[in-house]
């Protein structure tokens, strides 16, 4: 039998008139990685506060929460002793040094002074910011604060790591880097919760996922599988189409018009790739589908701001 | 819901202590206030230097006995706990409401295992050691000036520290009401700086009109005054208990308020 890290069951969050999260219900195997898919406002982070206690849940629904056994609403500080979390903003403390940051914070969770040094120069190396030791905050790039801040949470040697979209606004390069130490974390037994709104993240490092929009959970699943249920093989893009009405369509060929673009979608390649014969080099592009495509099929193209 | 999964088991979690907790975070604050010692200790020093120099020697000159001392002795009695309260305020409005909604290092804090109520507890005790250095460093520019006479004064840096934690108490009650930081003159013109004149800090009660003494008595630093003159001067009288009790009094009513409402901002 396959053991949790995190239950929730029918969670509810409202802020007055706003359903933030709706009945919402998950479980996350020890050792996977966990990913909240979904637009702003769709209630990824408030779920994840919810985790350890950062926002309480509506207590009337009959919600429930399981972190490994402890519920956030009284047990929070037993949660997050456990629990490395890494919040979306940067809350690095901008009046000390790299070092000192991490041991000021080592110092929250009681760590003696030798074990924390040897601590600090592992999680140090460990994200590729030992030759950063004592620079300033100030001093930090935003890929370096983000590595910083993963560092922070990787201290006390959690076994839950909660990242709340950890790569936003990142190089891509950098965003690699953390993916492969996320890779490895989990090779080492972590269990990874985090959020994203990078198809591509989600599909790179996600096991399982959970697909949300206005606070409900709309589907979830392993990636590959999601793109496998919910959308056709293959997408052909049509860029710069004048005429939309010789858009040709067919036997299992799906159209999505847009302003400027056309996409089919079909699950035979040959039908999708006959159609694109018609066109100039160029003017389409020819695809397998992605998270994207199943993403925005299910959330829809309208701006959700 | 039925489920094929039974929920891990970690063992024994053992989170530090409540009191390891509130170590960890006065420790931080020291950490951070002792990076700039030289620029932070300076003032304290400095202040008091000009208050005796520029107040107490120019306008004492004019000045009679006061209560059988001389105007700078009254002066120098009266200044070492003020420097208490504004360090603390200080610290705890503008220093609090940075922390709060700029650096947001209170959202790093409550990250690691922390509780609102240990972040700033430890604070208030925080800015009390800060009102015990303050006040200490004031007591030694007036020993410097050589107006010290009973050995008790060297227990009025502990007032400071308890003014500091009664200061930081009400800052923090005031900081969890403000959303903007330019909202704070309001509290500093209209309640701090008045308090500072009104405390029989600059010139005795007992000459006021009755309604005004009372009114001085309502406002705490006036308490804290009149427990630093007692060791100052060995004089001491029963008033003096109720004076320390109102402070501790103080200092837990809002700063059981303010950690109530932080929670709330914080906690959301």
């Amino acid at each position: 039998m396959q053991e949790l890290a995190v239950k929730a069951t029918n969670v509810h969050k409202t802020y007055g008139s706003l359903t933030a999260v709706n009945q919402l219900s998950f479980e996350v195997p020890i050792g996977i990685c966990f990913g909240f898919l979904g637009p702003n406002g769709a209630g990824k982070t408030t779920m994840m506060k919810m985790l350890f206690g950062k926002t309480g849940r509506d207590g009337s629904r009959g919600g429930e929460i399981s972190v490994f056994g402890y519920d956030p609403k009284d047990r929070a500080l037993e949660i997050k002793f456990f629990t490395g979390i890494v919040s979306q903003e940067d809350n690095l403390d901008q009046e000390l040094s790299v070092f000192q940051n991490l041991m000021i914070y080592s110092r929250f969770y009681a760590l003696p002074g030798k074990q924390a040094r040897h601590f600090i120069d592992n999680v140090l190396a460990f994200m590729e910011l030992s030759d950063k030791k004592e620079f300033q905050i100030r001093q930090l790039s935003g890929g370096m604060k983000r590595r910083l801040l993963i560092a922070r949470a990787l201290l006390n040697n959690p076994r839950l790591l909660i990242l709340d979209e950890p790569t936003t606004g990142l190089d891509p390069q950098v965003r690699h880097v953390i993916w492969d130490k996320l890779r490895d974390l989990k090779t080492q037994g972590v269990t990874i919760l985090l959020t994203t709104h990078y198809m591509e993240e989600a599909f790179q490092i996600c096991d399982d996922l959970i697909i949300m929009n206005k606070g409900e959970k709309v589907m979830q699943g392993p990636p590959a599988q999601l793109i496998d249920t919910y959308i056709e093989k293959y997408v052909l893009e049509l860029l710069h189409t004048g005429d939309k009405a010789a858009i040709p369509a067919g036997e299992g060929v799906r159209a999505e018009i847009m302003n400027s673009r056309v996409l089919l979608y079909a699950d035979d390649f040959e039908t999708i790739r006959q159609i694109s014969d018609r066109f100039r080099a160029g003017d389409f592009i020819l695809r397998q589908s992605n998270l994207e495509d199943v993403f925005l099929k299910i959330t829809g193209r309208k701006l959700h701001e | 819901m039925n489920s094929p999964y039974k929920m891990a088991d970690l063992g024994p979690v053992r989170p530090p202590g409540f009191f390891q907790r509130i170590y960890s975070v006065w420790f931080r604050h020291i950490r951070v206030y002792t990076r700039h010692l030289i620029s932070n200790g300076f003032p304290p020093f400095v202040e008091p230097l000009m208050f005796l120099a520029g107040i107490g020697l120019g306008l004492g000159s004019y000045v009679g006995l006061i209560e059988g001392n001389t105007y700078i002795m009254f002066l120098a009695s009266g200044i070492i706990v003020p420097s208490a309260m504004f360090t603390a305020t200080y610290e705890c409005t503008f220093g609090s409401f940075i922390r709060l909604e700029f650096d947001k290092v209170y959202d790093g804090m409550i990250s690691a295992s922390l509780t609102v109520k240990d972040m700033f507890i430890g604070e208030i005790l925080f800015a009390g050691t800060k009102g015990f250095f303050f006040s200490g460093a004031v007591l030694t520019v007036v020993a410097a000036f050589g107006l010290v006479e009973s050995g008790m004064a060297v227990f009025t840096p502990f007032i400071g520290f308890v003014t500091g934690m009664m200061f930081a108490a009400l800052a923090l009650f005031v900081t969890s009401f403000v959303r903007n930081i330019n909202h704070f003159n309001f509290f500093f013109t209209g309640l701090i700086t008045p308090m500072f004149f009104f405390s029989g800090i600059v010139f005795p009660l007992d000459n006021l009109p009755e309604f005004a003494r009372w009114l001085a008595a309502v406002f705490p630093l006036m308490h804290a005054v009149r427990l630093v003159r007692a060791f100052f001067f060995n004089s001491f009288d029963p008033w003096l208990f109720f004076n320390l009790a109102y402070m501790i009094l103080f200092t837990v009513l809002f700063g059981g308020m303010a950690i109530k409402r932080l929670r709330r901002r914080i906690v959301n």
